[in-house]
C-alpha cells in the first residue's frame, strides 16, 4: 500500500527557493511515498515565537493546527527548525491552554523532520542518487540537538553515489541565522557566518549540505556577499540528483 | 541596560583583537577539556537526568529543604543569616565586620581590618568588595584571577574563570606596574608572586570569605570546591568566616553531593574532580562561622516561568559553549552573570531592564547541550523574550521584551501577511515583483547595511512562482521497491572502561595524571621511606598533624602551624580511586593545616584505606562528624592565566602519598 504523507513545506522554501520543495516531493516519490499539500499553510509562527511575540506565533499556529487537522498522516517538513516549531514549540506556546494544547500534542504526534522521515519511519538508508565530487554537511541547530537527528542524513548523504563526503570544521556550530537574530545582533551573527564559510573553505568542498532552510538562506547569503563560488544545497536537491 | 549600549559593547569585543584570541582559546580548550572528563563517565546522561530532577525537587520544596538545611547548619554551631536582598546582605555582613572589629581591638591586629575573599558569585553580586571599601575596610580577592581583575579594577569577565578576557602579557604588564615586579610573560612566575603577595594576607586577615557551591541539607554540610587552595585558607585562617550562599544551591543528601560533585568540576574545568573540594561542618576550635543566604530575586523566580533557571549550579560550561559568548566575553553583558545563564537570571537577580540580554541569542542550543543539569537554557530564554521574567513592574513589560521597534513591526506585519494562504499569495507575488525591481538581474540582492542582513549577507530574491504556484504542476509518480531499506542497525558495544588490577593500581594512575606521586611502601619500611624522602629533599622540619607525627621517625615535627616549613606531613581517613584523590578530616587541633600550609604534602595512607568512588567516601560516617573535611586531588593548580595549567599556588605543590600495601595482612 502507498503511504501518503502531508507536507509543510515551510514559508522560506515556499518562497525563495521553490525547487528544493520539488525535489523533496520526488525523493519521497522515489521513495514509495505519495505527497499532499494543504495549500492552505503559511508559516508556522517560529520568527514571532522566537522574538517573544507569542500572540502573533499563537495566532499562526492555530492557523497550521487548523489546516493540518483536516489532513491525515505524517506531517513532513524539509526543515529542522520548523519541525522543532511544530513538534515542541506549539507545546510550549499554548501549555496554559488546555484547549489548544491538546491538539497541539496531536498535530506534534504527526510530524517528521524531511530524513528522520525517510530513514527511521519508512527505514530508507539509500535513495538512489549520484553527485560527482565533495560534499560537507553542516548539522543544523535545531535539527541537531533540537530534534537528535544526525545520523539520518549522514547516512543519505553516505549512500548517494560518487559523493565523496568531507566533514566540516567545527560542524556543529552555528551559522549565526537565528531569524530575527541575524537582523537584531547582525554583528554577532555575521562573525559566526565568517567563522562557518572559513571552516568550509578549509574542506575544499565545492558544495555545503544542510537539511534547514534558514541556514541554506544565510550561509547562501553569506558566500553570495564574499564573492564565493561554493554554493548551499538543500539534502532534497541532492537525494534527487541523478 | 538599553539595547543600543549592549550592541556597541559586542562591536567593540569583536574589534578587541587580543579578546577574541583569548576567547578562541577559552572555548576550544573548554570544549576539548570537558569533552574528556566526561569520557569517564559513561552514564553522564543518567546522571544530568538525575542532576536535574533532584534540582527540581528542590526548587519545588524550597522552603522545607531550607528549613531542614537551617536547622542542621545551626546546630552545628554556624551563625545563620537570611538575607531578603543585596542591601540587607551587605549589612549584615557590615555587623560581623563591626563585631570583629571589636574583637580585634583587643589583640594587636592591624588596621585597617583585612579581609580575604576567596571566589563567590554572591559576592559580586552583591557588590559586597564595594560596600567593604566604602566601609574602609581591605578586602583582597584570593583567587589569582579574582586578584588579576582586582588589581585592574574591574569585575570578572566569567564566572570560573574571571580573568578570562586578559592574556599573559596583560597580566605581565599589570604585575608590573602594580606590585613593581620586573616585567614577566612567565605564567609560574606570574603564579608564584602572587602566591607570595597573598599568603601575607591570608596568615594577617582577621575575616575570610567565601562562597558555598552546596548547601548539604541532610547534614548541614557547607562544600566549596576550590583548585587554588585559596579557598582552604580562606576558611581555615581567619579567626572569622563568612560564607557566601544563594539560598537554592542545595542538594538533599550526601549521596547527592557526590553525583552534583561528578558533575561540576567536570562541566567547570575538565576534572574529575577539584583539588580541594571541602566539607565544612562546624567552626574550628577559636573560630566563629557564619552562613549568609541570599533570597535578592530567587523567591520570585521559583515562582515564575523561569524557574528551572534556579537548577544552576554555576560551573560555567553554557558560558564556554555559547558562540555569542566567544565573540562578546563577560563584560559585554554588563552583568556579573554572563552568558546564556545570565541572560536568563539577570534581570530576576541584577536589574530588570537586563531582560534584553536575552535576545543575544541564536538559540543554537548548545547551552543545553553543554549544562550537566540539562537547564532547556533556549527555552527559558524564549520566555524572557516573551516577557515571563519576574519583574518589579508586571504592566511595563510587553512581548518582545528588547527587540528594536522596527524588528518588532516587521514580525508583526509579517504575521498578519501569513494570516490567511490567499494574503500570503498575495505578498509572495508583490515581494517577488519588488524584488526584481530593487535587483532585476542577479539572484540575490544586496541590501544596506542598516538592515542588519545587508551586514555581511545576500538576501535571495523571493521566487517569482512559489512552490505553492508550482504544486499543482508536479507530477507525481510514485515508485516502488527502487529505495533500499534500512538494514538492521547494529549498535557498537559501548567502550569498555580501562580495567585496573586493583584500587590501588588505579590511585596510583589517577594521582599520577594530576602530577601526585605515590610511593608504595611496606608497613615496616615506612620510617626509612620517610627519613630517606626527607633527607633527599635537604627537609630537617615538618609540619604535623597527630596522626602524621606518628609515622616521622626521629625528624622534629612542628604541630603549630608555621608557614616557614617545607613540608607536612597527615595521615588520610580514605583514598579514593577512581579520582586519585585522599579524604582527610579535621580532628582535634590544627589538623588540615599540615596538608594546606607547606610546599610539599606527605600523605600517609593504606590499601584497605582505599574506596573505589567519591560516593563511597563521602559515606564514611567519620565524614558528618568532623567539623571540616577535604577531599584533595593532586597539587594545588590553576589555570587562570591563558587557561594555562600551573601546579603550585596557594596550596602544596607537591603531593606524596606514602601508600602502605596492608593488602596482604587483611
Amino acid at each position: 500500500m502507498t503511504e501518503t504523507v502531508q507536507l509543510f513545506i515551510t514559508c522560506l522554501i515556499d518562497s525563495f527557493f521553490p525547487q528544493v520543495g520539488e525535489a523533496m516531493v520526488h525523493v519521497l516519490n522515489r521513495a514509495g511515498v505519495r505527497v499532499e499539500f494543504p495549500s492552505a499553510q503559511t508559516c508556522c509562527g517560529q520568527p514571532a515565537f522566537n522574538a517573544g511575540l507569542r500572540s502573533e506565533a499563537m495566532a499562526l499556529g492555530r492557523h497550521t493546527i487548523r489546516v493540518f487537522e483536516k489532513t491525515a498522516g505524517p506531517i513532513v517538513i524539509p526543515s529542522g527548525s520548523c519541525a522543532v516549531m511544530l513538534r515542541q514549540g506549539y507545546l510550549e506556546l499554548f501549555k496554559d491552554d488546555p484547549a489548544w494544547l491538546r491538539r497541539a500534542r496531536g498535530l506534534a504526534e504527526r510530524v517528521y523532520e524531511f530524513t528522520e522521515y525517510l530513514v527511521d519511519v519508512l527505514g530508507v538508508n539509500e535513495i538512489p542518487a549520484s553527485w560527482a565530487g565533495k560534499l560537507a554537511y553542516h548539522p543544523s541547530c535545531h535539527l541537531l540537538r533540537g530534534l537528535g537527528v544526525d545520523r539520518q542524513p549522514r547516512a543519505l548523504l553516505a549512500a548517494v553515489k560518487d559523493a565523496r563526503i568531507v566533514e566540516l570544521p567545527e560542524g556543529e556550530d552555528c551559522c549565526g541565522f537565528g531569524g530575527v537574530f541575524s537582523v537584531e545582533h547582525p554583528e554577532l551573527s555575521a562573525e559566526f557566518l565568517k567563522r562557518k564559510i572559513a571552516n568550509l573553505e578549509k574542506t575544499g568542498s565545492p558544495t555545503l549540505v544542510v537539511a534547514d532552510t534558514g541556514c541554506l538562506m544565510h550561509i547562501q547569503g553569506g558566500l553570495s556577499h564574499q564573492g564565493k563560488s561554493q554554493r548551499v544545497m538543500h539534502i532534497a536537491e541532492i537525494l534527487n540528483h541523478q | 541596560m538599553n539595547p543600543q549600549t549592549f550592541r556597541d559593547r559586542i562591536r567593540e569585543s569583536i574589534r578587541d583583537v587580543n579578546l577574541q584570541l583569548a576567547l578562541d582559546n577559552n572555548a576550544t580548550r573548554r570544549k576539548d577539556g570537558r569533552e574528556a572528563a566526561f569520557a569517564s563517565l559513561p552514564d553522564y546522561q543518567e546522571r544530568r537526568k538525575r542532576a536535574h530532577a533532584i534540582k527540581a525537587d528542590i526548587v519545588d520544596h524550597l522552603d522545607e529543604t531550607l528549613e531542614q538545611f537551617i536547622r542542621r547548619v545551626s546546630a552545628n554551631g554556624i551563625q545563620v543569616h537570611r538575607a531578603a536582598d543585596a542591601e540587607e546582605a551587605i549589612r549584615i555582613f557590615m555587623d560581623i565586620v563591626h563585631s570583629s572589629e571589636a574583637d580585634a581591638l583587643h589583640g594587636t591586629k592591624v588596621n585597617p581590618l583585612l579581609i580575604a575573599k576567596s571566589k563567590s558569585m554572591v559576592s559580586e553580586e552583591i557588590d559586597l568588595n564595594h560596600s567593604l571599601e566604602a566601609a574602609g575596610c581591605h578586602i583582597v580577592e584570593t583567587d589569582l584571577g579574582e586578584y588579576i581583575v582586582q588589581l585592574r579594577g574591574e569585575r570578572p569577565s566569567h564566572i570560573i574563570t574571571p580573568a578570562v578576557h586578559l592574556r599573559r602579557r596583560d597580566v605581565g604588564r599589570l604585575f608590573e606596574e602594580k606590585l613593581g615586579i620586573p616585567y614577566t610573560e612567565d605564567i609560574p612566575e606570574l603564579t608564584r608572586v602572587a602566591r607570595k603577595v597573598l599568603r601575607e594576607v591570608f596568615l594577617n586577615a582577621q575575616i575570610g570569605v567565601s562562597g558555598v557551591n552546596f548547601g548539604v541539607a541532610e547534614t548541614g554540610t557547607l562544600c566549596i570546591v576550590t583548585n587554588e587552595g585559596n579557598g582552604r585558607m580562606c576558611t581555615t585562617l581567619p579567626p572569622v568566616h563568612v560564607a557566601l550562599m544563594g539560598m537554592e544551591r542545595l542538594v538533599p543528601t550526601l549521596d547527592d553531593l557526590a553525583l552534583f560533585l561528578s558533575l561540576l568540576p567536570r562541566s567547570a574545568t575538565g576534572q574529575k574532580l577539584s583539588v580541594y573540594t571541602n566539607l565544612i561542618h562546624s567552626p574550628l576550635p577559636g573560630q566563629t562561622r557564619h552562613l549568609i543566604l541570599l533570597d535578592n530575586g530567587r523567591s520570585a523566580l521559583r515562582v515564575s516561568p523561569l524557574a528551572e533557571s534556579l537548577y544552576c549550579i554555576r560551573c560555567g560550561a553554557c558560558l564556554n559553549a555559547c558562540p555569542v559568548f566567544r565573540e562578546t566575553g563577560g563584560h559585554a553583558y554588563g552583568s556579573i552573570y554572563p552568558g546564556p545563564i545570565g541572560s536568563v537570571i539577570s534581570c530576576a537577580l541584577v536589574d530588570p531592564a537586563l531582560a534584553s540580554l536575552a535576545q543575544a541569542s541564536s538559540l543554537c542550543g548548545a547551552c543545553k547541550d553543554a549544562c550537566p543539569v540539562d537547564i532547556d537554557l533556549p527555552q527559558m530564554l524564549l520566555r524572557v523574550r516573551s516577557g515571563m521574567s519576574p519583574q518589579i513592574a508586571p504592566h511595563k513589560i510587553k512581548e518582545g521584551v528588547g527587540i528594536p521597534f522596527a524588528v518588532k513591526m516587521g514580525l508583526k506585519g509579517f504575521s498578519i501577511a501569513a494570516g490567511t494562504s490567499r494574503m500570503f499569495a498575495f505578498f509572495q507575488t508583490l515581494g517577488g515583483l519588488l524584488c526584481r525591481v530593487y535587483s532585476p538581474r542577479g539572484a540575490t540582492m544586496r541590501l544596506p547595511a542598516w538592515t542588519g542582513w545587508g551586514l555581511g549577507r545576500d538576501f535571495p530574491r523571493i521566487a517569482l512562482h512559489p512552490f505553492r504556484t508550482r504544486w499543482g504542476k508536479i507530477r507525481q509518480v510514485v515508485e516502488t521497491g527502487s529505495a533500499q531499506l534500512a538494514e538492521k542497525q547494529v549498535f557498537a558495544e559501548p567502550a569498555a572502561q580501562p580495567l585496573y588490577k586493583s584500587l590501588a593500581d588505579q590511585f596510583i594512575t589517577e594521582l599520577a595524571a594530576l602530577g601526585g606521586q605515590t610511593h608504595l611502601v611496606s608497613e615496616n619500611e615506612l620510617p626509612d621511606r620517610l627519613t630517606e624522602f626527607l633527607k633527599a629533599k635537604s627537609i630537617e622540619q615538618v609540619l604535623a598533624d597527630e596522626c602524621g607525627a606518628g609515622f616521622l621517625n626521629g625528624i622534629p615535627a612542628i604541630m603549630k602551624p608555621d608557614p616557614s616549613v617545607k613540608a607536612g606531613i597527615t595521615g588520610a581517613l580514605a583514598g579514593i580511586s577512581e579520582t586519585g584523590s585522599i579524604l582527610l578530616t579535621s580532628g582535634a587541633g590544627e589538623t588540615l593545616t599540615a596538608s594546606l600550609l607547606p610546599e610539599i604534602h606527605m600523605a600517609v595512607l593504606r590499601i584497605s584505606q582505599l574506596v573505589p568512588t567519591l560516593e563511597d567516601a563521602l559515606r564514611n560516617p567519620a565524614v558528618r562528624v568532623a567539623a571540616s573535611a577535604v577531599i584533595i586531588t593532586g597539587p594545588s593548580r590553576t589555570a587562570d592565566i591563558e587557561m594555562t595549567l600551573t601546579i603550585g599556588v596557594h596550596g602544596p605543590g607537591e603531593l606524596h602519598v606514602f601508600l602502605i600495601d596492608d593488602s596482604k595482612a587483611v
